[in-house]
């Protein structure tokens, strides 16, 4: 008899393991995915939510999820949740790149019924961005473009062409010892938009602007790499450049050892040196200016910038929706974004932010500043010309073949829609 | 009446019983391991077109990886990798474990010690090292004189895979150590006294006494890490993100199940990996094997 009981009970352990470890997921609240240094405590979410909290003290409360910083980290972490039909986050950020195969999966709700209070306060080109076949499926929280950071106790005027900046560093760099220039330059996102950057400064693109056609000319496409091949050769980049991120490049200027960077306006309040726990050696003693061309004519800086989602296997779209118009479109969080040298996608805060340098630039910029295509098979690509301008301007392959390579696979990105 | 006579009579005897009780624990096994390996044959022999199913397509996932370069190089990243290790760790945990087996005082604080670069998770240590091998705040250029004081470990052909090796030897050899140590103390202190009675240097000793009777437990840490080795994800990952060969086969697995996802090619390239990683793992087994049913007849 006692072995029957037994059996029953171990039976009924297992079952009630089975079932008892479902429960129903937490009540009410929020959870807001964000990566970068945006995610850090006292980072620019927090500001963002505390607002929010307070605004709804019965909730529901928003908890920010922070996701690895490295943006492609980041999206990894998204798309694995997503492709598991996890209810885990609610308010996704992206990347102005992803919003294309984040709607095409399927992943996000659709901002339709809050568009008209999005597109009456946010600058056209975040706005286009969040755009995806015609509808919204984000809403713009964040611009950004790249500026060019130079020290004014060493260089009087920032250079207008990439190779008088090429030369003023080498000198300059010589002479006192320290590194000319410091970018992103290990194989990543970040160093596809670097090498974007070259590549429109030298007057080529990847595609035509309605996205149908390949523009990934010989010429340009070859100055662009080598351009960078040389400055690895020369010494113009940094010592470790090939293995550079922003936050590697920010620390080495931040720390009095290179003489320009290029790098997106967050780095400017953070080498300020106001906050005492992160002191910098070159406050007071750097600008900012925009990025230079191959010909001295106007400037180019590729754009990022982060929108907001709503995830489609949220348990809560509404108030997810919400929050999304809340971050988006109230003036108190797009200026505080401003404040922390985030540039707002609210038109109206930036005549509020005038008298803050990094603003203004932006607002010289931001109308020259281009995004990068907005297909859905952007990570695709991104990969490939990783994998091709790396090895070609760290000399392990040849530039023509990693051209021919790159301008094959993004002709083979149109053939298959 | 004691219970098993109670339930013999109801016709359940001892073994079919034990059965009925190891069942849940069976299911849950074949649900927790079998299921994921079947599954993922079941979509490697799909094709896709992102996350979209286009449809049957047989062994193409498998022509497709196994006749492309992108296949072969983290392939031959990953035995470069392993060979180097596993070999550096043995030898290193050897020595280790043949300092930690004799008394000394403080011998217990060693052994405590020792294990510290195993118990940090190796994301960390990944860090850790990233950190120490850059070039400028890097601490190893600072003090590592043979090399030049801008030296790009991370950022070199060839040079990256040995910093990753480095990490690799410096987290896992005290594991190896301490496996190691085990063994040596399954061998009687009688052998070497009689040993040395009878003559024997310290090195016969150690080729003679201490290496064949050490032998389960030296295939026992070559198969673990071996196994672990040819898994090796974190340490690329966050010290060169693959850059300069230096792309493991997790690594490409991850890249097609989520970077940019074809799961009918990763779950291929997982089914690769399992298969590479199983044979291996299955070498060392039989070799286990024999070496304990040979060391039962050699007495």
């Amino acid at each position: 008899m006692t072995k029957w009981i037994a059996l029953v009970t171990a039976l009924v352990l297992v079952a009630a393991s089975c079932v008892g470890a479902r429960e129903p997921g937490e009540s009410g609240g929020l959870v807001w995915a964000i990566g970068a240094v945006d995610a850090r405590p006292g980072g620019s979410a927090s500001d963002t939510v505390a607002m929010w909290n307070q605004l709804h003290p019965n909730g529901p409360n928003v908890r920010i999820e922070a996701l690895p910083e490295s943006a492609d980290d980041a999206r990894q972490q998204m798309v694995l949740e997503l492709n598991a039909r996890s209810s885990e986050f609610d308010i996704l950020t992206l990347d102005v790149i992803w919003t294309g195969e984040f709607a095409e999966n399927g992943w996000l709700v659709d901002l339709e019924d809050i568009r008209p209070a999005i597109e009456a306060v946010s600058l056209p080109g975040p706005l286009q961005s969040a755009t995806w076949g015609g509808t919204l499926w984000a809403a713009p929280h964040t611009s950004d473009a790249s500026l060019l950071y130079y020290r004014t106790d060493l260089v009087d005027q920032p250079p207008r062409t990439w190779n008088e900046l090429m030369e003023v560093g080498l000198r300059v760099g010589k002479e006192r010892g320290i590194a000319p220039f410091v970018a992103q330059g290990a194989q990543y996102e970040g160093m596809v938009v670097n090498y974007l950057e070259y590549l429109w400064g030298a007057g080529g693109d990847l595609f035509s602007e309605d996205g149908t056609e390949v523009r990934f000319q010989r010429e340009p496409a070859l100055k662009a790499i080598t351009f960078m091949r040389a400055a690895l050769q020369n010494g113009f980049y940094a010592p470790g450049f090939n293995t550079m991120k922003e936050e590697d490049s920010r620390n080495a200027f931040q720390s009095g050892n290179a003489v320009f960077m290029r790098n997106w306006p967050y780095a400017y309040h953070l080498m300020s040196g106001q906050d005492p726990r992160n002191p910098s050696k070159v406050a007071g003693k750097f600008g900012i200016a925009p990025l230079p061309t191959f010909e001295g004519e106007g400037t180019i800086s590729g754009t990022g910038g982060q929108n907001l989602a709503v995830s489609r296997f949220s348990g809560n779209v509404e108030a997810a929706k919400e929050f999304v118009r809340f971050a988006s479109a109230t003036p108190e969080v797009q200026r505080k974004l401003g404040q922390r040298s985030l540039a707002p996608t609210m038109a109206s805060v930036y005549g509020d932010l005038a008298g803050d340098p990094v603003m203004a630039l932006l607002g010289q910029v931001l109308p020259h500043a281009r995004p990068r295509p907005s297909t859905p098979d952007w990570s695709a690509i991104s990969e490939v010309i990783q994998r091709e301008i790396f090895p070609a301007y760290n000399g392990q392959r040849e530039p023509e073949q990693a051209v021919e390579a790159i301008r094959a696979f993004l002709q083979s990105t149109l053939d298959e829609g | 009446m004691s219970s098993v006579a109670i339930a013999r009579s109801r016709s359940l005897d001892e073994s079919s019983l034990g059965k009925v009780f190891i069942a849940p624990s069976v299911l849950t096994m074949a649900l927790v391991a079998l299921f994921p390996v079947l599954y993922a044959m079941v979509l490697s022999v799909f094709s896709y077109d992102g996350l979209r199913r286009e449809g049957f397509a047989g062994l193409v996932n498998y022509a497709e990886a196994l006749s492309s370069g992108e296949f072969w190089r983290p392939v031959n990243a990953t035995l470069v990798f392993t060979a180097a290790s596993v070999t550096l760790e043995f030898l290193i945990g050897l020595g280790f474990a043949l300092i930690m087996a004799r008394a000394f005082a403080g011998r217990g604080l060693t052994r405590a010690v020792i294990l510290v670069p195993w118990v940090i998770p190796t994301v960390v240590s990944a860090q850790m090292w990233g950190l120490m091998f850059q070039v400028t705040p890097g601490f190893i250029n600072h003090y590592a004189w043979f090399v030049p004081q801008d030296f790009n470990w991370l950022g070199t052909p060839g040079w990256a895979m040995v910093a990753i090796i480095i990490a690799d030897v410096w987290k896992t050899a005290p594991f190896v150590a301490l496996l190691l140590l085990a063994g040596l103390q399954t061998i009687g202190q009688d052998v070497y006294e009689s040993a040395r009675i009878d003559g024997a240097s310290a090195w016969q000793r150690f080729t003679q006494i201490t290496l064949p009777l050490l032998k389960p437990a030296i295939l026992v840490a070559l198969l673990f890490r071996s196994v672990d080795s040819l898994r090796v994800y974190d340490l690329p990952k966050v010290m060169t993100g693959g850059a300069f060969g230096t792309e493991t086969l997790s690594m490409l697995v991850q890249r097609f199940v989520a970077d940019t996802p074809d799961p009918g090619m990763g779950a291929t390239l997982s089914i690769l990996t399992f298969i590479a990683v199983l044979g291996i793992g299955m070498i060392f087994v039989s070799l286990l094997g024999r070496d304990l049913a040979g060391g039962g007849e050699g007495r």
